[in-house]
């Protein structure tokens, strides 16, 4: 028996869970019903705090592995702990917790109890409406193997249909629901889907993850689908209230639309977009007169390009269909519509095809993102601003995650591709299939089909033959984007895979009758572009491929428009050169440069290649000269890199030497911008690059002004090793703060990283720079809180030379330590008192050098650049995390190579899709730094 | 920071003699076999029982020793940071499997000081074996600047250890002391 005091009892049961260090052991107390229990507090599997878990049914589940323990016997509840918690006996005497350091011993039948009663998934998934998005979602999520349950919830009182027909066989009575129907009762029963159906959702509370039914129900959810569809946009003129007119959305819609259509005599359609023409063709062909009513100037307003539009005006006024384009209605009645100039078009049924609109009440009300033209904003898995809910079809609006732009469609296949992804994500599956935009209507006897997706600015290219025309929109690079075609099938199969590839082509072979479109593919001679080889995959920012980090390819573009495009790139200190004639070699990507300090004081970056043979003229690694010559011909450049001298220029006895026509200032080295900022030296290919202030914004500037402040920097010496890994993992291991106490066990064992500790993962707005920063919670304290923390243990982990760890405040910065990235190729390194930078110089997708120049500053004493050294042990390629980074970035690569179709995950914290983000538990700024590289990258 | 010039120290000293170098030469040389066999077989834990409780240990770049810049991949200024060196890597560091094996040759004695102290200066090589490549590669090759203190027991033990390694491209980790 060995008691010992704690803490009061009272912090306990405010706080549930409290780990304290009682006798050099870290034990638990948790609160459960009104009594208190202790366990150790450190997982029997991996080294984390239990007190940092999630606790539930008198259980504790540890945050690093969701190992589980009972609290109350300490037994380990199966994989992946085996290992049984000690637990302490606990007593509270005058309201103070008091444990007995000597474990109980565990009961001794160990065998780990099954809880088979459990289900094998508690999860709900509740989706909210019942049409072919819904119940897609329900089948997709199902078949995808998510095993919890699923409940659709559907305002109609009908089994899940299709729309496509309603204004096609059930409106002309040819077909009827069966038919429509996509799953029978029996289907959704087989697949575990409960329809609840004819009842509406009232509201959704997401903090209690449930939604109110109009029978007065509640039902919990884990995740949630929206697929509440659109409703059809109501006309609202003068009669509108008193004059039925009809509208065609839905069944009911179906059903009175068709009867009135057989009993008119005289139809008049307002809306000439594709349900416009749907009804004006039905109404034709049951021998109704009919005018379509359209206030644009030409009927599909923005659906079709004007000439395909233009054939399909001459196909309705060849079907009989009058036409009043440019005409809006002025007001409605029994009559018929009166347009804005006052003429009267006669109908006894009038309908209204006017546009849908998005049914997003529910969502906004829940306060989830929507678009500013109506609408529920997703990801490309269909994930809205809330993690635990969805939107599918019609009511979702996909905002793309590079460019911003963002897009609704309203079709059938839209309904089921949505539902295909977002069903696949729900059961944790990723969807890699990849889909154009396809639609198709039955009009005048004849289908219309559209492959791609309308916009401005595509050249259209009319191609004739077979039934009807198609129209090819082509893009500024000649690649195909839209087919519309009225009667060519085999063109548009044809068109889909030239658009997949991206192939281009000239206008004349398209409109060539003689030539076959699906031989054109086959062609040896094309070119597929690197865009259209290298596909992102459809499931957004959450994935990343493998060919980002091997391929050549995708490396040469790399270096064409990152290093050699609108960057700064570190190339030096000014300390390194601080006198007229000093120079060091450098690189800018995987270009050697030169950089040097000239009479006048001022810094030159030129490359290292004679503008001659291109031989690298420049091989020591630093040193002092008054010029550089090239050893091959003698070619000589001052310390601006202009081309000085050439031997026999004039040739030799009259012969031979440069033409007339040779100026030596155009014959250079070639010179890159310079910019410097309080000691650091910037070089950029580009010539109109911005200050390094505005490419470094404000709040990195901060960061970086910590290190850089304008104190005259000493340099210490140099790190350089070749990393086996791309180059961008090293960028993403500093905007990875999951990693720092997962693969960096030095910094927990030894109280570097303790819970409580203040950190930051900050990224500019761009998502290209960033800063992981901490703080000690206290800095004052320090050495005493790390003493405490290093005693914490009972194995001899502790620090004999604790100086280390010590941190001396020097800085203007809340924090202790900062790992700075500025894109693309600089680490800012502030580790306490140990400062340095670190360039990433590619030689290739696959490998890496870096080169660390670990300094000090100038008003240092002899004590402050030991210290600094020795907390330099930290780092570089023999430091106790630089090791562990170098490592990890080796294996990851390995990962990649000799696998076919890889890819990332980088999916936690989804509540930030790309940026900032509050927790260290995020992958958030490794998702932003990739939305910019594919923006630079244009891929 | 550490000079190396010994022989100055060494001058006059009626210790330095031919014969005492020489024998100093056998002495480190059986000293480095012992040294070189704790690292290869990976006893990490022992590695700072080579050294003074004072003692300075060092691997640093040639392009840093030329210029007299100090930072060193490794920089330990006593045996207790040398101990929790080794603690921290053999418990804590995260690093693949690999076999290391430490050459030192050249050994030449370049001064004996009055207190005895014995500088040395050895070629050292250290090959590196990954399961990955198991075909191994030459990790490092460079110089080990000595000074031993003899003890009374008749061992030496390092009262300073510099390693500057001429391959200043370090292959993606160095995990182990040289």
């Amino acid at each position: 028996m060995a008691w010992f005091q704690s803490i009061p009892a009272a912090d306990v049961h405010t706080q549930g869970a409290v780990g304290v260090e009682v006798d050099g052991l870290r034990i638990a107390l948790f609160s459960l019903d009104g009594d208190i229990h202790a366990t150790g507090n450190i997982c029997t599997h991996a080294f984390a705090l239990l007190t940092d878990g999630h606790v539930e049914n008198g259980c504790v589940e540890c945050p690093l592995h969701q190992g589980l323990f009972d609290i109350r016997t300490g037994k380990a509840q199966g994989t992946p702990v085996t290992k049984d918690i000690a637990t302490y006996a606990v007593d509270i005497r005058d309201g103070q917790v008091w444990v007995d350091t000597d474990s109980r011993l565990a009961e001794t039948d160990a065998a780990p109890e099954h809880t088979e009663s459990m289900p094998e998934d508690p999860r709900a998934l509740l989706i909210v409406g019942a049409g072919q998005a819904g119940v897609e979602t329900a089948v997709a999520a199902r078949q995808n193997g998510f095993a919890g349950t699923i409940t659709l919830i559907g305002d109609e009182p009908v089994l899940p249909y299709e729309r496509p027909p309603l204004s096609k066989g059930m409106l002309m009575g040819e077909s009827g629901l069966d038919e429509a129907t996509i799953y029978s009762a029996a289907e959704l029963d087989a697949l575990k889907i409960e329809l609840l159906n004819g009842i509406q959702v009232s509201g959704v509370d997401r903090k209690a993850r449930r939604v109110s039914l109009s029978d007065g129900r509640q039902l919990s959810y884990d995740m949630l689908v929206l697929a509440t569809g659109a409703r059809a946009r109501e006309l609202s003129v003068t009669g509108s209230d008193e004059t039925s007119l009809f509208y065609l959305r839905n069944l009911r819609h179906a059903k009175s639309l068709g009867e009135a259509l057989r009993k008119a005599t005289q139809v008049a359609v307002i809306g000439g977009g594709f349900i416009g023409l749907e009804i004006a063709s039905a109404a034709r062909k049951l021998g109704k007169h009919v005018t379509v009513i359209e206030a644009a100037a030409r009927l599909m307003g923005r659906l079709l390009p004007e000439e395909a539009a233009g054939y399909m005006q001459e196909l309705a006024v060849a079907n009989g269909v009058a036409l009043e384009l440019g005409h809006t209605t002025a007001a409605v009645s029994r009559e018929g519509v009166m347009l804005d100039d006052g003429r009267m078009v006669a109908a006894d049924c009038i309908v209204v095809g006017i546009g849908a609109v998005p049914n997003d009440a529910l969502a906004r009300e829940a306060g989830l993102a929507v678009a500013e033209r109506g609408g529920i904003l997703v990801n490309p898995i269909g994930r809205t601003s809330d993690p635990a809910i969805y939107a599918v079809g019609d009511v979702a609006v996909h905002r793309d995650e590079i460019s911003g732009r963002e897009h609704r469609l309203e079709s059938w296949q839209n309904a089921n591709l949505t539902a295909r992804s977002t069903g696949m994500a729900i059961a944790g599956a990723a969807d890699h299939s990849i889909d154009l935009p396809w639609f198709w209507s039955d009009l005048f006897g004849g289908t219309v089909q559209m492959l791609g997706q309308m916009r401005d600015g595509l050249t259209l290219v009319r191609r004739d033959g077979g039934q009807a025309p198609v129209f090819f929109g082509l893009n500024e690079e000649g690649s195909i984007e839209l087919v519309v075609d009225f009667g060519q099938p085999k063109a548009i199969q044809a068109a889909r895979s030239l658009m997949l590839e991206g192939t281009e082509l000239s206008p004349a072979l398209l409109t060539d009758r003689d030539v076959d479109l699906s031989q054109l593919n086959e062609d040896d001679m094309k070119t597929i572009p690197l865009e259209k080889r290298f596909v992102w995959p459809a499931t957004g920012l959450e994935r990343i491929p493998d060919w980002v980090y091997t391929d050549q390819e995708i490396f040469d573009r790399e270096v064409e428009r990152i290093f050699h495009g609108r960057t700064w790139n570190y190339v030096g200190l000014e300390a390194e050169i601080p006198n007229a004639g000093d120079f060091i070699r450098s690189y800018v990507g995987p270009t050697a440069v030169v950089v040097s300090r000239d009479e006048d004081g001022g810094i030159n970056v030129f490359e290292n290649r004679c503008a001659h043979r291109a031989a690298e003229f420049c091989r020591e690694l630093h040193g002092n000269t008054d010029e550089f010559v090239c050893p091959y011909h003698q070619w000589s450049y001052d310390l601006k890199g202009n081309l000085a001298g050439i031997p026999f220029r004039r040739g030799a006895a009259g012969k031979g030497g440069m033409g007339p026509d040779f100026q030596p200032e155009k014959h250079g080295l070639r010179c890159l911008s310079v910019a410097t900022r309080n000691g650091a030296i910037f070089a950029s290919f580009a010539s109109d690059m911005e200050s390094v202030e505005d490419y470094l914004g404000e709040d990195m500037l901060k960061d970086f002004d910590a290190v850089f402040s304008g104190r005259k920097i000493k340099v210490l010496g140099h790190y350089r090793h070749t990393l086996s890994g791309n180059w961008k993992l090293y960028p993403e291991n500093l905007k990875d703060p999951y990693h720092a106490t997962l693969l960096h066990t030095f910094l927990v064992t030894f109280g570097l990283l303790v819970a409580g500790n203040k950190s930051a993962m900050i990224v500019d707005p761009k998502g290209r720079h960033s800063t992981m920063a901490s703080a000690k919670s206290d800095a004052g304290k320090v050495s005493d809180e790390d003493k405490s923390q290093m005693r914490a243990y009972r194995d001899g982990m502790t620090l004999e030379d604790p100086r280390m760890m010590d941190f001396v405040p020097e800085f203007d910065s809340p924090w202790s330590v900062t790992m700075q990235v500025v894109w693309p190729n600089l680490i800012v390194q502030r580790e306490m008192n140990t400062l340095g930078v670190r360039q990433i110089n590619p030689t290739g997708p696959n490998e890496f050098t870096m080169v660390w120049t670990m300094f000090g500053y100038e008003d240092d004493d002899e004590e402050m650049t030991r210290h600094r050294l020795r907390q330099g042990n930290l780092m570089g390629p023999a430091g106790y995390l630089g090791m562990e980074d170098n490592e990890a970035i080796k294996f990851v690569q390995d990962g990649m190579l000799n696998t076919r179709k890889g890819e990332h995950l980088i999916a936690l914290d989804p509540e930030v899709p790309a940026g900032t983000s509050d927790t260290l538990i995020s992958e958030a700024a490794i998702r932003a730094m990739y939305k910019y590289w594919r923006q630079e990258m244009g891929l | 920071m550490m000079t190396m010039d010994a022989q100055e120290n060494s001058v006059g000293s009626p210790l330095d003699t031919r014969e005492a170098r020489r024998e100093a030469r056998l002495a480190i040389e059986e000293f480095n076999a012992e040294y070189c066999a704790v690292l290869d077989d990976g006893a990490l834990e022992d590695w700072p029982d080579f050294f003074t409780e004072d003692g300075f240990y060092n691997i640093t770049a040639r392009e840093n020793f030329d210029r007299g810049m100090p930072v060193g991949l490794v920089y330990c200024e006593s045996r207790a940071m040398m101990r929790d060196r080794a603690l921290a890597v053999s418990k804590t560091s995260m690093f693949g499997p690999r076999f290391l094996r430490h050459f030192i040759t050249n050994t030449r004695v370049t001064g004996i000081e009055a207190d005895g102290t014995i500088c040395a200066q050895s070629n050292y090589i250290l090959l590196e074996v990954l399961m990955d490549v198991p075909d191994g590669r030459l990790h490092q090759a460079g110089r080990l600047f000595d000074r031993f203190e003899p003890q009374s027991d008749g061992g030496l033990l390092l009262k300073s250890r510099i390693a500057v390694y001429d391959t200043l491209l370090v292959a993606n980790a160095l995990v182990l002391p040289v």
